[in-house]
């Protein structure tokens, strides 16, 4: 795009480059240089000792992956309905699921306390994972959509002429198709559930049941606001989702780009 | 089987796809209407959200809302910060793609650097941000160090610092989206106009004004819908950094909500706000689209 055919200019869009991405990574370094002060690498291992620990990963991990579970069934067939076919008033449908994309789930505080309180799920995953899912789903199916809407009709049809329901159909024709977006669905999905902050706030009472966001609050109280051992839980929490982006960026990329350049 | 092959067509009519789309629908626009209705119900009582007295007060919620300086200053503080978050975003945004876009090193570290911000959680990321701006922190060093130390202060007792600092560590956490939106636009338009227009004597501002800018309109439409929407919802940020204050300075709607809601044990005044909100989100989508559509078809 820019001219650097000259070594000079080349060099000079370089160092324009690196200066604008240099405040990008200043508070991931302050942040890990920050987490190795006093004890070093010992206030992780402080950390990691934290019997409580471990459940604070495997909740989220629990929810991450049920959120996923469900987002991803309703998400593929809504899509290949949407996409593949017949549907009496199927754009007001899709309007009245579009609409919730601009919801704020702060929105749904009021009545989902009341409503989990009712039914008895406070304090239990299921509180976070069932709306966290609700509010996934339009934005994925709005994706995957997309998605679909690219493959080719006939190659429904022709499977059809075949003789094979509508099921058989969805299973062998559509889902090997829709692999490149059930990845990109998988990390998106992925990165907000275990990010998700004000679900688990709200409804997550006893630290056994709470999830890594929470972590950092939780050592506030804990040490007594050593912000070292609060930073090493910090990253540890950031750990995984950096992993999991840097593995997948290609698919991670692409899918967000193709849901919002329709 | 007799049919001539333009009847095989519509003979081949797909069948009915309700069943298909009915799981979502029943779950998600279910659970997430069930929700609106009930807060719009919620934000005609007095209640404290738990107790089994519920007092009808009709419209008085909204009007305690109007008369509510808090609730017009976290107004004010939404639309701050999505003039500048989006001026900044779309800015770097289209500088980095261009960037990008062009022959350089080390190009994907680049990009990873730009996007880890992204997936990192507010909650993952907020105490080093305190950190930083905490009156022995990282930047009152830097400042001390350079020479500068009469600059130092406790930046969280200032209102506009702690503006600025929900609005940078917004734009540190989102230019990654913007960017690779802009990144994958850039890349639609034809190299050789770039070219063309090089050899007929356009510099690099001038190829970004008249090149790359009304290329990318239909993303920067895009754009100016998501972070007006991220701005109304804005929550993580102000809450876990500077918790609204001081003295309400960095409140946003989110965060007003939340703090009636649950701190003051106002339910029914906390859904009158959602209400609003709402209303605002949709509002604000419908607008940009439309005003959009209107701004790029008369550009043609």
């Amino acid at each position: 795009m820019f001219e650097t055919r000259r070594l000079r200019s080349r060099i000079g869009l370089q160092l324009l480059l690196t200066v604008l991405v240099i405040p990008f990574l200043f508070p991931l370094i302050a942040m890990v240089q920050g987490s190795l002060v006093g004890a070093g690498w010992g206030n992780y291992a402080t950390v990691l000792s934290l019997p409580l620990l471990p459940g604070f990963f495997l909740n989220s991990a629990v929810i991450a992956v049920s959120v996923i579970a469900i987002t991803l069934v309703l998400t593929l067939t809504a899509a290949f309905g949407f996409s593949k076919l017949r549907i009496v008033g199927k754009e007001i449908y899709f309007w009245l699921l579009l609409a919730a994309l601009t919801l704020p789930g702060v929105v749904l505080l009021a009545p989902l306390f009341a409503t989990v309180t009712q039914v008895g799920a406070y304090n239990t995953l299921w509180a976070v994972i069932l709306p966290l899912a609700a509010l996934q789903v339009p934005f994925t199916v709005l994706l995957a959509r997309n998605f679909v809407d690219g493959i080719p009709n006939e190659l429904i049809e022709a499977a059809r002429v075949d003789g094979a329901g509508m099921i058989k159909t969805f299973w062998h024709v559509m889902l090997p198709l829709t692999r490149p977006i059930i990845a990109a669905i998988l990390v998106l999905v992925f990165i907000n559930s275990w990010n998700e902050f004000l679900l688990p706030l709200l409804f997550l009472q006893t630290p056994d049941q709470q999830t890594v966001t929470l972590v950092p609050q939780y050592f506030v109280g804990q040490y007594n606001n050593d912000q070292t051992k609060v930073l090493a839980a910090a990253v540890l929490t950031g750990l995984p989702v950096v992993i999991l982006y840097i593995s997948l960026q290609r698919f991670f990329e692409r899918g967000l780009a193709a849901g919002a350049l329709k | 089987m007799t049919t001539s092959s333009p009847r095989r067509a519509s003979r081949l009519k797909m069948p009915n796809g309700l069943p298909w789309i009915l799981p979502a629908m029943i779950y998600s626009v279910g659970i997430l209407y069930y929700c609106i209705l009930y807060t719009g119900y919620i934000s005609t009582l007095r209640w404290d959200g738990t107790s089994p007295l519920q007092e009808q007060v009709g419209a008085a919620n909204f009007v305690h809302m109007l008369q509510d300086p808090v609730f017009w200053g976290a107004l004010a503080h939404t639309a701050i910060f999505f003039v500048v978050t989006f001026t900044v975003q779309v800015a770097l945004g289209i500088l980095f793609a261009c960037l990008l876009h062009s022959k350089l090193y080390l190009k994907t570290l680049y990009k990873v650097l730009i996007f880890i911000p992204v997936v990192l959680a507010t909650a993952t990321v907020a105490p080093v941000f305190r950190l930083i701006y905490a009156p022995d922190g990282a930047l009152n060093g830097v400042l001390t160090a350079v020479g500068l130390g009469s600059l130092a202060q406790p930046w969280f007792s200032s209102g506009t610092f702690s503006l600025i600092i929900v609005i940078s560590v917004q734009i540190w956490q989102s230019t990654g989206v913007v960017f690779v939106l802009y990144f994958a636009a850039v890349g639609q338009i034809d190299p050789s106009i770039i070219e063309a227009a090089r050899i007929d004597g356009a510099g690099d501002v001038r190829i970004i004004r008249s090149i790359i800018l009304p290329g990318v309109q239909g993303t920067t439409i895009a754009i100016a819908t998501l972070s007006a929407i991220g701005s109304l919802k804005t929550f993580d940020i102000p809450f876990l950094i500077t918790g609204g204050g001081p003295s309400y300075a960095t409140e946003f709607l989110g965060t007003l909500i939340y703090r009636v809601s649950i701190s003051f044990a106002q339910v029914g005044y906390g859904a009158a706000l959602s209400v609003v909100l709402l209303v605002l989100a949709i509002a604000t989508a419908v607008i940009i689209r439309t005003g959009g559509r209107r701004v790029g078809s008369s550009d043609v």
